[in-house]
């Protein structure tokens, strides 16, 4: 059984100044969560610590490098979840997270709960230890400048999505060598969203779903149009009727894009390895690991490969 | 066949002293959504003013009556959703307003975002000009007796609270065939502060049928009904699919753009009522279904 991990970095116009960063930024990332498949670690172990790097990672809307809500703060979304059980921990709104997927994965195992928002996402991290981090530390100067820039959202969102300045959501699937499936994705949401609003991101079924019976999927794109056609459930629902995961990201994203007049991309990996990195978008960051080669791309049909040593 | 409302009031165990108000409760409600079919009203309109009679009336879960969460407070979620253009609201976590169904649509109508949570929310609704109404208001002694009773150590709320303080949801069709579904609820009883239910997620409480399940799989409900079962077999399918995948229970209440519909249920009991062609139907044990002239008193 072989086990792989996908990752990407967000599915936008990626400004070339930005480029590589990106691809660097995911391919570190996707070798994070290798080397925990290699060792024998768990699918949600795997995608966990890819997601991490990614939020530490500052070219990218997660954690670190979040942009900024109406009122200048930072509000993060995550969501992880297990296909082998089904078992999902989510979080919106939490506010100066270091590791919004790490909160994501202790309301999973630490609570009766799903979902936790706001303060009271807030209230758990800190009952469980978990640190706050000072605003200015997580909010890039860059950042800083495009949120002054843009401060009016309205021209903002659609502009923004379809031009060259939306940052976006990062994300991973992974299946281990035990053949479960896992996912996870993490956001900052977008650049002066009203205060509270909450994205496809930690939504289950939309910003990712993960089945041992199917696959394990992670959106990116337009938050409001991945909602409407639940996204990553949708994919699922098609690999479910025997299409295969590039077809089903495929057709989902048409139908996304027909229907709700939204692009993004999608990550998928099956139970027996099959994976697919797809997009509708100009560009997205993404990479994967399987059988010690690293795919990596960003521009539309682009696959580069690298032989990973032993 | 159109048009057509149906209405839930929770599903789960109702102790037989509240199946009353259960069931006149659902049934008013159904008669409300229809009263606005009937005048032309959309759809839309048709399933928040449902849902909004549940809200206000002290025996449901939603609005006035919510559970409370583990610190005695009311943090309430809502949903609604229009099949014509997948327009969406929801409003998660929100507290001191009578009617969060209503926020749900503000933030569909008003904004280009599907959702706001907790504070966000609040400000948004003194934004829109929403009166803010002291929590007490919707505290009643019920909901304060199950929460007082659940924070014994001992206690198993889920358990405790399964069917007997059930969320709320509405499905409908207009004249013109345009499907839309609204879902309201106070959450889990004692749940941790900022606890957010399916209730305000896409897909999982509602869709454009209106399908509402605890675990979260509306859409394999839909996936069914896209392979052209009936509202009620694919309901049933997807009830029997989360009770043998993750054991769990619920019910769901489901309308397509011809009018057909169905109230389901895998729990012992569901308060329901359907209001189409002048005739309400409503019950609340499995295998029930009552009709009368919508006419008639209830």
């Amino acid at each position: 059984m072989s086990a792989v991990v996908v990752v990407h970095g967000g599915a936008w116009a990626i400004p070339d100044d930005l480029a590589k960063a990106s691809v660097d930024g995911v391919k570190a990332a996707a070798c994070e969560g290798h080397s925990v498949l290699k060792r024998g670690g768990s699918a949600l172990d795997a995608v966990e610590a890819a997601v991490r790097a990614l939020e530490d990672n500052t070219v990218f809307n997660a954690g670190h490098g979040g942009t900024l809500n109406t009122e200048g703060e930072v509000e993060l979304d995550a969501i992880i979840m297990d296909g082998r059980t089904l078992g999902n921990g989510a979080v919106s709104s939490a506010k100066n997270i270091a590791h919004p997927v790490t909160l994501a994965r202790a309301v999973m195992e630490k609570t009766s709960h799903c979902m936790l928002t706001s303060r009271g996402a807030n209230q758990f991290a800190e009952s469980i230890g978990m640190a706050t981090v000072p605003t200015e530390t997580m909010v890039t100067e860059y950042e800083r400048k495009e949120w002054e820039k843009h401060k009016n959202y309205v021209t903002g969102v659609m502009e923004d999505f379809n031009a060259q300045w939306a940052h976006d959501t990062v994300g991973a699937v992974a299946v281990d060598c035990s053949g479960n499936v896992a996912c996870a994705t993490s956001t900052g949401g977008i650049r002066n969203k009203m205060v509270g609003r909450v994205g496809d991101s930690p939504i289950i079924g939309s910003g990712g779903y993960a089945d041992n019976l199917s696959g394990a999927v992670s959106c990116t794109g337009h938050g409001e149009s991945i909602l409407k056609v639940t996204l990553a459930r949708l994919i699922i629902s098609h690999i479910e009727q025997g299409k295969s995961v590039a077809d089903s990201s495929q057709l989902s994203l048409q139908y996304m894009g027909n229907r709700v007049h939204g692009a993004g991309g999608a990550i998928v990996v099956s139970p027996s390895g099959q994976w697919a990195a797809t997009f509708t978008t100009e560009r997205m960051a993404w990479a994967a690991v399987d059988h010690d080669v690293l795919w990596f791309g960003l521009d539309p049909n682009q696959r580069s490969k690298e032989q990973l040593s032993n | 066949m159109l048009p057509a409302v149906v209405v839930h009031g929770g599903a789960g165990h109702i102790p037989k002293e509240r199946a009353q108000n259960s069931t006149s409760g659902v049934s008013a409600a159904a008669r409300a959504g229809y009263i606005v079919l009937k005048g032309g009203g959309s759809s839309m309109d048709a399933v928040v003013e449902a849902v909004t009679q549940l809200e206000n009336n002290p025996s449901f879960n939603a609005g006035c009556g919510s559970v409370l969460n583990v610190k005695g407070e009311v943090e309430m979620d809502a949903f609604v959703m229009d099949w014509k253009t997948l327009a969406t609201g929801a409003v998660s976590a929100v507290r001191d307003i009578a009617n969060p169904t209503q926020l749900a649509r503000l933030v569909m109508d008003k904004t280009s975002h599907a959702c706001l949570t907790a504070e966000g929310a609040k400000q948004f609704a003194r934004s829109m000009g929403v009166p803010e109404v002291p929590m007490e208001s919707l505290i009643t002694e019920y909901s304060r007796m199950r929460w007082r009773k659940n924070l014994a150590p001992d206690a198993n709320p889920v358990e405790c609270q399964m069917g007997k303080m059930g969320t709320v949801g509405a499905v409908a069709v207009d004249s013109e065939g345009v499907v839309a579904c609204a879902t309201s609820t106070g959450g889990m009883l004692n749940k941790m502060e900022g606890q957010v239910g399916d209730t305000p997620c896409i897909g999982q409480s509602s869709n454009i049928h209106g399908q509402i399940f605890p675990e979260g799989h509306s859409q394999a409900v839909m996936s069914i009904l896209k392979l052209c079962q009936s509202a009620e077999a694919a309901s049933d399918s997807a009830l029997a699919y989360m009770k043998s995948r993750v054991d769990g229970l619920g019910g769901v209440v489901t309308v397509d753009p011809q009018g057909n519909w169905a109230a389901r249920f895998s729990s012992r009991q569901m308060a329901w009522a359907a209001a189409q062609k002048d005739t309400l139907h409503y019950g609340l044990y499995t295998g029930e279904h009552f009709t009368q002239s919508i006419d008639e008193p209830h």
